[in-house]
């Protein structure tokens, strides 16, 4: 099924079409001159397909694409940083995360800096993956650290679920998802980024719902498409933004991820999200704290929270930024305007959160040069 | 000694120092560099050539501490041998001897180390090299993760190859698809529990100095793309040779299962390890003869021309996109881990 899919959307018999329906749309954008476009794609894995399919070498110079705060890595606080280095820090302890959390630096070290210091942690692919472990190291605290959107989310209250119904009283959850909904509201209530349209979130929407999303064209009244992540998905996105923006269409809310993205979701998912979990008020790394953005253990479950296990005082704090990744994960400015991108600050040695992950929307423009004929 | 270097001896050592990437660079250079001998062109080659006589002869080594010791399509033995022979081929040379020495962790099976052996001793028979010495040590339990295993080579370099400095309009090719090996790693690695025919690249690609015959005479320069792939090997040519190097996205050949399962991932094949393929620079309008013979040769029926040499960004590796937009191919910087959404 996979493959098919992935074969059908290489076909060069379906990106032609669009190549040449973005090139139509672009001699109409031509006679606009001096109008800006400013289009924000929200989710970390459409900046980085953006960035890796060379879509911005095709774009005029109107068009410009906004990187938002779609990349859970890039959005965890330092302090949670260093929270889950304290933790790792303990004998008794095994770490277990997803990949692109090691690099992430907190207040003085990453998780990678701890590992060849030989600290225990694991790398994972799957959530349930931490069951085994902990299963298998019974002498251990096993600690998965729970990072992500409400993509993420379902998986991780499977097995949280998993650990309390198999008795596993070794293994613990440091938690810090996050809610799609309220930062997209957040950056759109903010009047100096001026964005004209958004590309919405196609992970996040195949659990929610492509409607859930309806509310960016019907309160805000900027047009809004779901679209998937191969480039001609992109493309035929823009094109479609870009249709509505120039009067060509009337501005309207669209589905174009069809083949993944259902009107209402996934309803298992869903239920998994509201059975373990309780919706909070949540810190998002470079912007701050938002009302209702986070999920976190609920009263039922929280025994099994980290922070709580380890009895670990939660102090928040927001370090002040040296670089400009605040104004770009609100779309204000964009990776190419701070002074540290590329030279102070690269993937390997980040200064600021949006060039943590492949999906960071400074480390996407540097490794993949995003700016093509932009600049 | 310690304060010149162009490193701060406070680091610690990471695994991204042995990924092949920047920071292995940086330690070979900034180190290693300080106290042996550099290699006498500026290049780090993968074999040192020397004359001996009336012949030329190539050298090499390398260690193998793979995991899992078994994936599809083959096992760390047969990853060694092929490896050194592989590195032996991109000097031009046929393999002659080889050395192997094991570190085997106590409690290792006896069942496992044959079948390793054997695999060993087959690709030996197919290629015509020969294991002629080596070394066995036995650590305690814990103290490596199963078996490592460290191979050598000499061989003996063709006539008819003359490296070259590569110049704009060259053409590249990549002997088959890539990042098979890696995604073979990889699914072994995570279980992802894929149903796949996918298996390893692993091959020996000594048969190509024969293979190429006259044409040989045309290549400028070979390597095989394993650690870093085919993204990694290029930057590392395009640096060494100072030209650009531009991809065409719709010519690389990458089977869809390792398309899937790197994007599942979060993986790009171009990163993924090819241990079984070769890239060539063909001198420029050799390339379409040079792919019809290859396509004919064992294990590179889907050969292609992958991209070529322009006098643009000197040291970069760009990429005309599926779609028509053009990106940057950066060097492999880290290491490669899974995403999380």
């Amino acid at each position: 099924m996979i493959q098919e899919m992935i074969q059908e959307m290489n076909d060069q018999s379906i990106i032609e079409p669009i190549i040449e329906r973005l090139n139509r749309v672009f001699e109409d954008i031509s006679g606009l001159s001096g109008q800006s476009m400013r289009i924000m794609e929200v989710c970390g894995t459409h900046t980085r397909a953006i960035a890796k399919s060379g879509i911005r070498y095709l774009l005029p110079q109107e068009i410009l694409l906004l990187s938002g705060p779609g990349c859970p890595v890039c959005v965890t606080p330092e302090y949670y940083i260093d929270i889950m280095i304290s933790i790792a820090d303990r004998e008794d302890v095994i770490l277990v995360t997803f990949g692109d959390m090691m690099k992430v630096q907190g207040t003085c070290f990453s998780l990678s800096d701890k590992k060849a210091q030989g600290a225990q942690i694991t790398v994972v692919y799957s959530p349930e993956d931490a069951l085994n472990i902990a299963a298998h190291h019974r002498d251990k605290l096993v600690v998965f650290v729970a990072v992500g959107f409400e993509t993420t989310a379902p998986l991780i209250g499977v097995t949280v679920k998993q650990a309390k119904a198999g008795g596993l009283d070794n293994l613990f959850f440091l938690t810090a998802l996050k809610r799609m909904e309220p930062v997209i509201r957040f950056i759109l209530q903010d009047e100096r980024n001026k964005i004209n349209a958004m590309i919405c979130p196609g992970h996040v929407a195949s659990i929610t719902g492509a409607e859930h999303f309806r509310f960016i064209t019907e309160e805000f009244g900027i047009p809004a498409v779901v679209c998937g992540f191969e480039s001609q998905d992109i493309a035929a996105g823009i094109c479609r933004l870009l249709e509505q923006l120039t009067g060509k269409r009337d501005k309207k809310f669209v589905n174009l991820y069809q083949r993944c993205v259902t009107p209402n979701g996934n309803p298992i998912a869903q239920q998994m999200i509201n059975e373990v979990f309780d919706i909070a008020d949540g810190e998002w790394r470079g912007i701050g704290t938002i009302r209702n953005s986070a999920l976190v253990l609920n009263d039922q479950y929280r025994y099994l929270d980290a922070v709580k296990r380890f009895e670990i005082k939660n102090e928040q704090y927001s370090s002040p930024l040296n670089c400009l990744c605040s104004e770009i994960l609100l779309g204000l400015k964009l990776p190419k305007e701070c002074r540290l991108f590329g030279s102070i600050c690269t993937p390997e040695h980040p200064s600021g959160p949006c060039m943590v992950s492949s999906e960071g929307a400074c480390a996407a423009h540097f490794k993949f040069g995003g700016d093509g004929k932009n600049g | 000694m310690a304060e010149k270097l162009d490193i701060n001896i406070d680091e610690k050592i990471n695994l991204a120092h042995g990924d092949g990437g920047v920071d292995t660079q940086g330690l070979i250079r900034n180190l290693f560099y300080q106290y042996f001998d550099e290699p006498l062109s500026n290049s780090m080659p993968d074999s040192f050539v020397f004359e001996a006589g009336q012949h030329k002869l190539a050298f090499t080594t390398d260690s193998f501490v793979v995991k899992p010791l078994f994936f599809r399509g083959g096992n760390i033995g047969k990853l060694a041998v092929c490896g050194t022979i592989n590195d032996l081929a991109t000097a031009g040379a046929r393999p002659l001897f080889l050395s192997a020495g094991f570190i085997i962790e106590e409690g290792f099976s006896m069942e496992k180390l044959h079948l390793i052996a054997k695999s060993m001793s087959d690709i030996c028979q197919e290629t015509g090299a020969k294991i002629v010495t080596g070394d066995t040590k036995v650590v305690e339990r814990g103290n490596v993760d199963g078996l490592f295993i460290n191979t050598s080579g000499i061989g003996i370099v063709s006539d008819n190859y003359h490296p070259q400095q590569a110049e704009p309009g060259d053409e590249i090719i990549i002997t088959g698809g890539i990042g098979e090996h890696g995604t073979s790693i990889l699914l072994a690695r995570y279980d992802l529990g894929m149903e796949t025919k996918l298996t390893s690249d692993c091959a020996p690609m000594s048969f190509l100095i024969n293979g190429l015959g006259e044409h040989l005479k045309h290549v400028k320069l070979m390597k095989d793309p394993t650690r870093g792939g085919i993204a990694t090997s290029l930057n590392e040519i395009a640096a060494e040779q100072a030209l650009e190097v531009e991809l065409n996205e719709k010519a690389i050949p990458v089977k869809s299962e390792v398309d899937a399962i790197g994007d599942i991932l979060g993986i790009d094949p171009l990163y993924l390890a090819s241990e079984g393929r070769m890239l060539i620079v063909a001198e420029k309008g050799w390339g379409e003869k040079m792919l019809h013979q290859i396509k004919a040769l064992d294990y590179c029926g889907e050969a292609q021309i992958i991209g070529r040499f322009t006098s643009g960004h000197q040291g970069m590796v760009s990429m005309k996109t599926l779609i028509g937009g053009k990106r940057i191919v950066p060097i492999l910087e880290g290491q490669m881990l899974p995403r999380i959404c």
